[in-house]
């Protein structure tokens, strides 16, 4: 299984070992805050107080054999440049870091970060890309020039099959999967749904109004389609 | 006037077994005129306003299904998966 060690217990750090808590990975939690750790306690693996710019606790913890370490110190720049470091020089395979600015991103690389993250930024572009256009649910950068979306489907879809809409052909984008909403009745005689996902759908599929696109296909044909 | 509104909301049931969601709005916005205090009415547009991605007005009607019904478990689900939307 593999094992993350979380350093810096701040909002971003305590929300990232719990997310990895629930996907059952092992994950030791790290701060000098008693406090931080104390909230930890019971939620992940295991939670340390400790000044993590300390490198021999931090041999001691043994972190070296750890497979990804989570550096979440945004605020105290220096201490992560230097923990990053120090993980490094230990043998983690890989190094995340929150980086607070560009120059603190361009430092953390050059002492071996393997990625560097900067949440609010991350959030807010995926807010923007939202809020701009309302049918876009969720997308990922697959390059500087594709992308993968979820989308509400065009109403104009609603009711046809993919071949009939020819999404290949004449909007260029692939459909990966489409997400549906099953509705059924209830013991007590109400209505509810549950979702179901057809991976890889054919020609013969049909689209039903309601429906999520999972779409790939170049920025420019995607955008073309929001706009149906 | 009340066989009405029953038929209206099983026809507004049917509509959402058979994921015509938008023609379920249509009667329910019809079964309203002739009651608008039966939390089953707001449920069912909450439903089918979800399905649509119609998120803020799905929110809308499970905030009043709770309002007439403060323990009806599932719409407070819907509304918190909404609200985490």
């Amino acid at each position: 299984m593999k094992q993350f060690v979380v350093i810096g217990l701040g909002r971003f750090g305590s929300s990232i070992a719990r997310a990895l808590t629930e996907k059952k990975f092992e994950v030791l939690a790290i701060d000098k805050s008693e406090a931080q750790v104390k909230a930890m306690e019971g939620v992940v693996s295991q939670a340390v107080v400790m000044d993590a710019t300390d490198e021999k606790s931090l041999r001691e913890l043994g972190i070296g054999e750890f497979d990804t370490a989570i550096v979440s110190m945004g605020d105290t720049i220096e201490a992560s440049i230097m923990i990053t470091l120090v993980l490094k020089e230990m043998g983690v395979k890989q190094v995340i870091v929150k980086a607070k600015s560009e120059l603190h991103a361009k430092v953390l690389k050059r002492v071996g970060a393997d990625r560097i993250t900067f949440p609010e930024r991350e959030m807010a572009d995926r807010l923007a890309q939202s809020l701009a256009s309302p049918r876009i649910f969720d997308f990922i950068e697959v390059s500087e020039t594709y992308e993968i979306v979820e989308m509400a489907v065009p109403k104009k879809f609603a009711n046809k099959t993919l071949a009939d809409i020819k999404l290949r052909d004449k909007y260029r984008v692939s459909a990966v999967a489409i997400k549906r909403k099953i509705p059924y009745s209830t013991p007590d005689g109400s209505t509810d749904f549950k979702e179901e996902i057809i991976v890889g759908p054919g020609g013969s599929d049909e689209i039903i109004s309601g429906d999520v696109l999972i779409l790939l296909g170049c920025n420019e044909d995607i955008d073309k389609l929001k706009n149906l | 006037m009340n066989d009405d509104y029953q038929d209206l909301i099983e026809l507004s049931d049917f509509y959402i077994l058979s994921q015509r969601y938008d023609e379920a709005i249509k009667v329910l916005k019809k079964a309203k005129k002739i009651k608008n205090t039966d939390w089953r009415l707001y449920y069912n547009l909450g439903i089918a306003y979800e399905a649509l991605h119609e998120v803020n007005d799905a929110r809308a009607a499970f905030r009043l299904v709770l309002k007439l019904d403060p323990d009806h478990k599932s719409a407070q689900e819907h509304l918190d998966t909404l609200i985490d939307e």
